[in-house]
């Protein structure tokens, strides 16, 4: 155990936390607006793959995060016409998209290099620069969301929004223009997680993390900065998992494999009433249904 | 008197109108999923210089010519088919659980531990068949209750806790192959085999005892959701909770009783796989069987007949392009695209359908 929190495992605890921290800040935009965007996981692949192509014909990892970033936007996009204008159940519509995202970018970087050679490694971005992005986007968030009129109506909407429509706020907007903010930081991470640390995509590249992201935002309370804290614990959790793995340590790896998952359903016991979960997360809004 | 049948006859010919209509929008909008995803699937063919209607020929000729076609089909879609049986009715009552996953290899590692565990595995096979399906029934709807229970007490959302779940599942089994009911003779992480509780295969059908038990369900899950007071309270409170909490039952007892129901559902196919399938739990048992299970629950229209025309279809798909592709330049994704299509020009077609009528 005292080998654990060395200098290199709290390194590779950053590195495991950022992508995941950068997706759940954009899921808390969303969810704060009342969307509970299932398809965050789909939105990483998809921004992962955009941005391992862009980098790979560029060369510049700054245009793969670019990339993500827009690719992102287009996936929040068409789930927002799905959730939102169309009204299709918010969670059939994530899992469907997610289960598409998934197969679709195996199918598209399947056909981005021949077969029998060996996919090219791509130019990589170091930690600091993503770390410090990662910082800057959770001031932006939280700026966005406690200190501005923008973040009010948001959070009205999420909230109320026969009221926030009664105020003459367009809900349909307002909860589109957060699905595709929210998005689009979702691709952002994807990207980050193959221009940072990986350097290449590979099927599924995102083991998860998605869904993890969501996770986090019930964890953190909605909260951007515990969002981002959350994150930090699992990439410790993570980090100290690979390090036991092959190691006869008397706690079994798996534990911290599964610790993650059991501190935030410990602190769902714990904070699941809590007032500040979004009271319409997840309710399409139909105006004038009452 | 005459007006009187004319309003009956007018009345009939509305009723028998609404029906059609219903009976397209059931049948129909999953079937034209099906359809556009394959037209997507085969202008993509058709891109990359494969002439799909070949393809597709040959996915026809590797489902119901070829030898094994039909069968591989039936056993592929056995696990599918009884987890998507449990989340329709869970889903019927508008509990969104996405945790069958979880309780899939919950039941199977538990079924696997209890048929290999010293003392019991020398148990005829009768009776270690009986009792190991009992315990992945149990286990699986322990591992469901766990959701049902936060969600009561807590109000913690079925969605997340049962997601959450999955992950504490997927270690639960990487420690158990590895380290709990590893096979000692073995130098790879893997549990031993189970040998008489095994499910026999059935003599010339080449199919395993599980996907008969599993047919054998529809119509049994069928009654219980169209007869009993069990689907009576499921679909009310799949049409409004709080109608059903003033009325009839408490919501939360119902939420329990869905989820126990999809747990053990879930829980049963895990032991199935392992028993007629692969014999042993290795690392790679979980395959995301859960999440296609979901899709082919949607694609049933959460009825009974309707998962098993689903699971059929999704796995008929799959096994027909696995032989495909021995004689085509095709890629194994291609189907997963094909099939991922299928949900969602279902999903969108679905709440168009629902929002135009």
């Amino acid at each position: 155990m005292d080998t654990l929190l060395t200098f290199a495992t709290l390194a590779a605890a950053i590195r495991l936390a950022v992508p995941v921290a950068m997706a759940a800040l954009g899921e808390v935009i969303t969810e704060k607006a009342g969307v509970l965007n299932l398809g965050l996981e789909g939105t990483m692949l998809c921004g992962a793959l955009a941005g391992y192509l862009a980098t790979r014909s560029s060369g510049s990892p700054w245009l793969g995060l670019a990339a993500g970033l827009a690719v992102g936007a287009g996936c929040g996009a068409l789930l927002a016409v799905l959730m939102v204008a169309v009204r299709a159940n918010q969670i059939v519509t994530g899992l469907a998209f997610t289960l598409l995202a998934s197969s679709a970018t195996t199918y598209l970087y399947e056909r981005s290099y021949t077969l029998g050679q060996s996919p090219p490694r791509i130019e990589r971005l170091g930690m600091p620069p993503l770390v410090a992005l990662v910082i800057a986007v959770l001031a932006a968030v939280w700026f966005l969301l406690n200190r501005t009129t923008a973040g009010l109506v948001i959070t009205a909407t999420g909230e109320a929004p026969e009221a926030a429509d009664a105020l003459g706020y367009r809900v349909a907007r307002i909860r589109t223009a957060a699905t595709v903010a929210g998005s689009a930081l979702g691709g952002l991470a994807g990207a980050m997680l193959v221009c940072g640390p990986l350097g290449l995509f590979i099927q599924n590249v995102t083991a998860g993390r998605g869904w993890v992201a969501l996770a986090l935002v019930v964890f953190a309370r909605w909260r951007p900065e515990l969002c981002v804290l959350g994150a930090l614990l699992f990439g410790v959790c993570d980090a100290a998992q690979l390090r036991l793995q092959g190691t006869a340590a008397a706690v079994p790896y798996e534990a911290f494999l599964a610790l993650p998952y059991l501190v935030t359903l410990a602190a769902l016991m714990l904070r699941a009433r809590d007032s500040r979960t979004p009271q319409a997360l997840a309710v399409p809004y139909v105006r004038g249904a009452r | 008197m005459t007006t009187l049948s004319v309003d009956r006859t007018v009345g009939r010919l509305v009723g028998a109108a609404r029906l059609r209509q219903r009976l397209a929008v059931t049948v129909g909008v999953p079937a034209l999923a099906v359809l556009a995803a394959l037209s997507v699937g085969a202008a993509l063919m058709a891109v990359e210089g494969v002439a799909a209607m070949s393809v597709y020929g040959e996915v026809l000729r590797g489902v119901f010519v070829l030898d094994h076609g039909l069968t591989d089909t039936a056993v592929a879609a056995t696990p599918l088919l009884l987890i998507g049986l449990g989340l329709a009715v869970a889903y019927r009552a508008k509990v969104f659980t996405i945790g069958a996953e979880g309780q899939y290899l919950v039941g199977a590692v538990a079924a696997t531990a209890w048929a290999t565990a010293a003392g019991v595995r020398d148990w005829p096979g009768a009776p270690l068949v009986v009792t190991s399906l009992l315990v992945a029934v149990l286990a699986g709807g322990a591992w469901a209750a766990v959701t049902a229970g936060l969600n009561s007490r807590f109000g913690a959302s079925v969605v997340i806790t049962s997601l959450l779940l999955n992950y504490v599942a997927t270690a639960l089994l990487a420690w158990a192959v590895r380290v709990g009911i590893r096979d000692p003779g073995s130098f790879t992480p893997q549990s031993r085999e189970i040998g008489a509780a095994a499910l026999p295969v059935l003599p010339g059908l080449d199919v395993h005892l599980g996907f008969l038990l599993a047919v054998a369900t529809v119509p049994l899950l069928g009654a219980v959701l169209a007869r009993t007071r069990f689907g009576f309270r499921v679909d009310v409170m799949g049409a409004n909770a709080e109608v059903l909490g003033a009325n009839e039952a408490r919501p939360a007892r119902v939420t329990l009783a869905v989820l126990l129901v999809c747990g053990a559902f879930a829980g049963a196919a895990g032991y199935i796989q392992v028993a007629g399938v692969s014999g042993r739990l290795t690392p790679g048992f979980a395959t995301g069987y859960g999440f296609t299970a979901i899709v082919v629950a949607l694609l049933g229209r959460l009825r009974p007949v309707g998962v098993l025309v689903a699971a059929l279809t999704l796995s008929a798909l799959t096994i027909g392009f696995d032989v495909a592709e021995r004689s085509y330049e095709i890629r194994s994704s291609t189907v997963g695209v094909i099939q991922a299509l299928v949900v969602v020009f279902f999903v969108a077609g679905d709440a168009l359908a629902r929002r135009s009528t």
